[in-house]
């Protein structure tokens, strides 16, 4: 059977629309996603890909290794205190503070929305040396606490259990705004009338805020827990240049871990692959345990 | 446009406290930055003994230094280069794609429409070493292409995933008369497809730009020389350089946080617009 000259034209314009993004989306992503997971089973060293040394499948040798290394948990770790700032500290101020602009509760919500979210705009890499600078011992951090407590001797960069705290605060600060966004985009699409009805029926803003708005938002809600844990999860650029991991890798995280194996020093590229492919696995099943949570809890959603 | 009325069901308590957290964020947010711009105008030994106040005299000389040490004019022109020929490319790619995914019939669509939401999902991190790795062996290491192709590649998903939904809200009945008129899918897609795409090209370009005008960790590994790096890598290696030349330091940051704080300005409904519809569809 042969096909109508028009859907041969309909199929030849498919093909010649789709194939460049095809390409590039497969030569850049997709192609060296897979990739990434041969090599993490491997034993490369270097060199070229065919014609040099023999490559070899070792297994999870690397895996174990990893798990092995006092350094992927320090990382693990303060992986997850981000991912618990992000979903218990800037989605619930990000959602508390939409509700305060979108119910007007305060004058020029415009100017506070535009100031929390101003952060996110600005290159990562800038706010990195800026937070740095500010909380170096030279800078306005330590002049300002010698004020509330003369002689204070500012030793918060070296100390290795509290030099995550200021990474922690500059995320909080550089991400509510975008949760802010999301939510305020979304609360603006809410039908009006409910909420007037229900402050009609004497309903306090509390009252709105826990009955009406956060059943209806559930949904959004979920999706934001997903972002901040993926995104969480791949954070790098900030700590990369705020702290570079010290005082002697305590602040380093998983991305960090990954890109030190591979790109400083002697590098370890099956390591390296094989840190990136936990990160992938960690962030599916933190993913897969959320939807679980939400279906169980999410009956509240109408 | 009815503006609600301030609610009077919030107890004086109540809004004292969300003004404290409101008041405390803006101080949080503009004071560093007012810190900054200040000890950008101060001599180093007046940074020193006076890290908080006014500088005694303003050195406008930080900037000048700052720009010509920095080579800023080389770095700005690669940042815009880099985001602004990226940006095109991505969203060309991407509604092209998307029209065929919305609107061209193939079995082989939900296959590859699928695969490129997966991409969504895809770490940077899996992909760095093997990006670094194929660059060195097919001799892209280095070079201008390499960034411009992996950028416009890690853009794609969400790209793709936009212009399709976008796409499939223009009523198939306007792309079938045009069909019936003889026109190709070649005319359709420029003088039809793409006219009718202006929103969602703003909302890609505004988050790719964004995106790209930031970045850091592929440029960082893909390229070494100094004329090849955009404005983030110089300014980071920039500022390990001058170390404890703080004046410069704060200077050369300026410069780098000008251009997106106007950028925000500028276009900051349709950024708070593009940041809510790319994460939530997304």
């Amino acid at each position: 059977m042969k096909a109508s000259p028009a859907r041969r034209e309909e199929r030849r314009a498919y093909v010649l629309f789709v194939l460049p993004a095809l390409l590039v989306y497969a030569a850049v992503m997709a192609v060296p996603t897979v990739f990434s997971v041969l090599l993490s089973v491997s034993d490369y060293k270097g060199g070229p890909l065919f014609g040099g040394e023999p490559i070899n499948f070792v297994g999870l040798h690397h895996y174990s290794k990893m798990f092995q290394d006092r350094f992927f948990w320090i990382s693990l770790k303060n992986n997850v205190y981000i991912i618990l700032i992000s979903v218990f500290g800037q989605i619930p101020l990000g959602f508390g503070l939409a509700y305060v602009l979108y119910r007007r509760l305060v004058r020029r919500p415009g100017f506070f929305q535009a100031v929390i979210y101003l952060p996110s705009v600005i290159s990562t890499i800038v706010v990195a040396i800026l937070w740095k600078s500010f909380f170096s011992p030279f800078g306005a951090f330590t002049k300002l606490m010698q004020y509330i407590k003369p002689g204070w001797v500012n030793t918060l960069p070296l100390h290795p259990q509290l030099a995550i705290v200021p990474v922690l605060f500059v995320m909080l600060w550089l991400y509510t705004g975008f949760y802010l966004i999301i939510f305020l985009a979304n609360m603006q699409k809410l039908s009006p009338e409910v909420i007037d009805a229900a402050a009609l029926d004497g309903a306090n803003e509390g009252q709105i805020l826990w009955h009406v708005v956060l059943p209806s938002l559930s949904g959004v809600v979920l999706t934001t827990a997903i972002l901040a844990i993926s995104g969480s999860l791949k954070s790098f650029d900030l700590i990369y240049a705020m702290t570079s991991g010290n005082p002697a890798r305590r602040t380093s995280v998983l991305a960090l871990y990954m890109y030190d194996s591979a790109f400083r020093g002697a590098p370890d590229y099956p390591l390296a692959n094989a840190i990136s492919t936990f990160m992938v696995l960690f962030s599916v099943v933190l993913i897969l345990v959320l939807r679980w949570i939400e279906s169980r809890v999410g009956g509240r959603e109408t | 446009m009815k503006v609600p009325e301030r609610s009077a069901h919030v107890s004086f308590a109540a809004r004292s406290a969300i003004y404290t957290v409101l008041v405390l964020f803006t101080v949080a947010t503009l004071y560093p930055l007012f810190w900054l711009v200040l000890s950008s105008f101060k001599s180093n030994r007046d940074f020193q003994l006076n890290p908080l106040g006014w500088p005694e005299t303003w050195h406008f000389q930080n900037y000048a230094l700052a720009w010509r040490t920095g080579d800023f004019t080389r770095l700005f022109i690669n940042s815009i280069l880099y985001s602004g020929l990226a940006t095109t490319l991505t969203i060309l790619l991407a509604l092209a794609a998307g029209f065929a995914f919305a609107k061209l019939r193939s079995r082989a669509t939900p296959i590859l429409y699928g695969s490129f939401v997966i991409g969504i999902l895809l770490t940077i991190q899996s992909i760095l070493v093997p990006l670094f790795l194929v660059a060195n062996w097919v001799g892209l290491y280095n070079t201008f292409w390499a960034v411009l192709i992996v950028y416009v590649g890690v853009s794609m998903p969400i790209a793709v995933y936009l212009c399709t939904q976008y796409v499939q809200g223009i009523p198939d009945a306007v792309i079938e008369s045009a069909r019936i008129d003889g026109a190709g899918y070649w005319t359709i897609f420029w003088s039809i497809v793409a006219p009718m795409s202006r929103p969602v090209i703003v909302t890609l370009a505004i988050l790719t730009v964004q995106g790209l005008w930031n970045e850091f960790i592929l440029i960082n590994i893909l390229v070494s020389s100094r004329s090849l790096r955009s404005l983030p890598v110089g300014i980071l290696s920039f500022s390990g350089a001058v170390g404890t030349d703080h004046g410069k330091q704060f200077a050369a940051l300026v410069i780098g946080l000008v251009p997106m704080v106007v950028f925000y300005l500028l276009f900051r409904n349709q950024i708070t617009r593009g940041v809510a519809a790319g994460a939530t569809k997304g």
